[in-house]
């Protein structure tokens, strides 16, 4: 990646990477708040979550002791009150029986009281134990983790956080990024007073994380978005392909960019469950009014594809203006999403400085609005009202309601997502791929 | 992706109740039993030193028996006092499995016993309670994906050329205990009836996803999934699918069939234990040498005796199979338990 600092500065050549691969185990108390705080602490952090035990697990002392050997943690996440302590001290002695001949040993990171953490230290021997009083401080230690010591890497995630900031700040409104790679899907929500909401999944992507995209949506799921019949076999093991090594290149024939925009959709879909799930803010992400596609969609061949991986995955439900970065290139905006949710034929209203227009759209309306490139827009009607700036695109009105739902038949399905790909001009018109 | 012999490391990890395992630096060969245990069930918390009125510290030193060991129901496993004696016993048959950092004590009961055995000829290189490692010399094929157990047997050709796909009626009881090299692509059908005919183990060049879920979950993906239950071992080398070895893949597995073999699913590895020269091997990538993950981490141990050996083409004798299979020195049988 490449850093300018002004016209006649040097450039700064820095490595990013998604730096080590952490395994943690995630051990929490019985209240909803301590799960949702250590999942949070997981996503916040970019590791791999290779175990979950919570107080009350119905697994024995035994079963438990074995689960945290299999998962062979680097760090295990303690998080709970003072009712859990009892449960808490017993799942660390099953973790000295599963973990105790462990090279490296696991370490043990506790989010709790100090009281607690007094308590549990006993308990941890011959682990070590480090208590932490707030959940960005923890962040932090696993991120240094994942960068091995290594100080001159600079970790994705944080970059992707950076860009959300910044297009925050310029924006002066809150903003997402979103960013899928090989490996990792991120959405990083950021706000004017700098505060971030992060959620940075591994191993789910379009490479080396396809697998498990398929593995979590299911193999229907991500067969759904695609434009052509494809029998589950065969589409599986294009998945299972996709880990290898040899396919790490961007992806070239139309059928590759269209599995690779599947997979996306469903990649974005799972990071917002899980981001829901850990008590992230999913409504303020789908209502940003400024959004950054980065990673491997930001590089798909044309700007349409990006902006189509983003509504369906994402399913934004207000005003939106759209850029898009790749890893090797500028930023762009590409478009302007205008979502409605009409229950009968509406109008909105389309403002710019050269004038005015109405479009009228029904239920299930998709498609652009060509409005001329990179002008301000405001729009009003039909239960919306925003204003953004068109990119190359227009603006895209998207009436498809939420949440999106495809029809279940191939035959209805097929010619419905071809038509969603056409209106952005996903797909090139020598026809289907085979 | 090519074969290569040179010092390679394998690692066994070991459920939870290790009765007995190799010890360090001792020399073990493929199927040698490298540890034994029990399988245990839910485990009973029993109070030790708050019953002994005892500090925790303390309480290891009236341990009369060690942790690890089978008790019966009424064993005496902590006592102090000599008039007015207190004691703590075994509630239950089982295992004293472990003492807390508050002296009190796991026993679990005993529901059946595990073995694991070696995937390489070599030396213990680390022994303890989750882990044994051998570090030996062999040849070996760097695989993409495997699933399943460990599988130790004869190298087998099952298929008369690398683009051929292995057919079912091919596999039989007579090939039983035998790693089948397959070709181009191995069907879920060929897995299965693999493993009801008591095949150690499948490699191919690719074998279709759809197959593998077929056989081991929906769940499964593509960096493999290593288990220790009783399910099939299968190594693809490719790929996912159907995938043809090229022929300085294929052509090693004609020259070492018969050899006895090993399939370590935790590192996807092929290791065949054979001194036949199958052409010269590939000089180790740059890499290698400061990679853990990999061979063990130095470089390739320079063989100029083995290289003389080779010239003969000596193989070993064929592995020993599930009835013949005896432990390792140092460790007696489970039934001799």
């Amino acid at each position: 990646m490449t850093v300018s600092t002004g016209t006649h500065a040097p450039v700064e050549q820095i490595r990013t990477t998604l730096g080590r691969s952490l395994r943690v185990a995630l051990v929490h108390g019985r209240e909803e708040a301590s799960r949702r705080a250590v999942a949070h602490l997981a996503l916040a952090s970019g590791t791999e979550v290779v175990t979950r035990v919570r107080a009350t697990d119905p697994r024995s002392f035994v079963e438990a002791a074995q689960a945290l050997r299999d998962a062979k943690p680097d760090v295990v996440v303690i998080q709970g009150g003072a009712k859990d302590q009892a449960a808490l001290a017993e799942l660390l002695e099953a973790l000295r029986l599963g973990c105790g001949a462990q090279q490296p040993m696991p370490r043990i990171f506790g989010l709790v009281d100090t009281g607690v953490a007094d308590a549990l230290r006993l308990h941890a021997d011959p682990f070590e134990f480090e208590r932490f009083a707030a959940v960005s401080e923890m962040v932090e230690a696993l991120r240094a983790l994942r960068r091995a010591g290594n100080e001159d890497i600079v970790l994705r995630d944080a970059l992707i956080e950076d860009g959300a900031r910044a297009l925050a700040t310029t924006n002066g409104s809150t903003a997402l990024a979103v960013d899928v790679t090989e490996r990792s899907t991120s959405l990083v929500l950021a706000r004017t007073d700098g505060r971030i909401e992060a959620a940075h999944l591994v191993p789910l992507g379009l490479g080396m994380g396809a697998d498990h995209v398929v593995v979590r949506a299911s193999l229907d799921n991500v067969r759904r978005w695609l434009p052509w019949p494809i029998d589950a076999p065969a589409l599986l093991e294009r998945m299972f392909n996709r880990t290898r090594p040899l396919v790490e290149d961007l992806a070239t024939t139309e059928a590759a960019i269209l599995l690779e925009m599947a997979l996306a959709r469903e990649a974005i879909a799972h990071a917002l469950r899980d981001a829901s799930d850990a008590g992230l803010d999913v409504a303020a992400m789908r209502s940003a009014p400024a959004i950054l596609i980065t990673g491997r969609v930001a590089s798909l061949p044309k700007a349409g594809q990006s902006l189509l991986v983003l509504v369906d995955g994402l399913e934004p439900n207000a005003v939106s203006t759209v850029f898009r970065e790749p890893d090797e290139g500028r930023a762009e905006r590409i478009g302007m999403v205008v979502p409605v949710m009409p229950r009968r034929s509406a109008k909105i209203r389309i403002v710019r400085a050269s004038g005015r227009s109405v479009a009228r759209v029904d239920p299930g309306t998709f498609g652009l609005v060509e409005i001329g490139e990179d002008v301000d827009v405001a729009v009003n009607g039909a239960g919306i009202r925003g204003h953004g700036r068109s990119g190359d695109l227009g603006v895209l009105i998207d009436a498809r309601g939420r949440p999106l739902s495809l029809p279940e038949r191939d035959g209805e399905r097929i010619p419905t997502v071809t038509r969603w790909h056409a209106a952005l001009q996903a797909v090139g018109a020598e026809g289907s791929p085979t | 992706v090519t074969w290569r012999r040179e010092r390679w490391s394998a690692d066994h990890s070991l459920p939870i109740g290790v009765t007995t395992r190799a010890q360090l630096g001792e020399l073990v060969r493929a199927g040698d039993i490298v540890a034994a245990g029990a399988t245990l069930a839910a485990a009973l918390r029993v109070p030790g030193a708050r019953r002994l009125g005892l500090s925790p510290s303390d309480f290891d030193r009236e341990l009369r028996v060690r942790v690890g060991s089978d008790v019966v129901a009424g064993t005496v496993l902590a006592r102090v006092g000599r008039r007015f004696a207190r004691s703590v016993t075994a509630p239950i048959d089982g295992r004293l499995l472990h003492v807390t950092v508050d002296g009190d004590l796991y026993i679990a009961p005993i529901v059946d016993r595990w073995t694991v055995r070696a995937t390489l000829d070599g030396v213990v290189s680390r022994s303890d309670d989750g882990l044994v490692e051998i570090e030996g010399e062999a040849w070996c094929f760097q695989g993409a994906a495997a699933y399943g157990p460990d599988a130790i047997g004869e190298l087998t050709l099952g298929v008369d050329g690398p683009n051929a796909d292995l057919a079912p009626t091919r596999i039989d009881v007579r090939l039983s205990g035998r790693i089948i090299v397959g070709g181009a692509r191995m069907s879920a059908e060929v897995i299965t009836r693999a493993h009801a005919c008591g095949i150690a183990g499948l490699v191919a060049g690719g074998v279709p996803p759809a197959g593998l879920r077929v056989v081991y979950g929906d769940a499964v993906t593509a960096s493999g999934s290593p288990s220790r239950d009783d399910r099939p071992t299968v190594l693809c080398l490719m790929g996912f699918g159907s995938a043809s070895l090229p022929p300085e893949v294929y052509k090693p597995f004609a020259a070492l069939a018969g050899a006895r073999a090993a399939i370590h699913t935790a590192s996807a590895r092929l290791f065949v234990f054979s001194t036949a020269d199958i052409g010269r091997p590939e000089p180790p990538a740059p890499d290698v040498a400061v990679s853990g993950e990999g061979p063990a981490a130095y470089a390739p141990v320079s063989r100029p005796e083995a290289d003389a050996d080779e010239v003969g083409g000596d193989q070993e004798e064929p592995a020993q199979s599930d009835e013949e299979l005896s432990p390792s020195s140092n460790d007696p049988s489970p039934a001799e338990r």
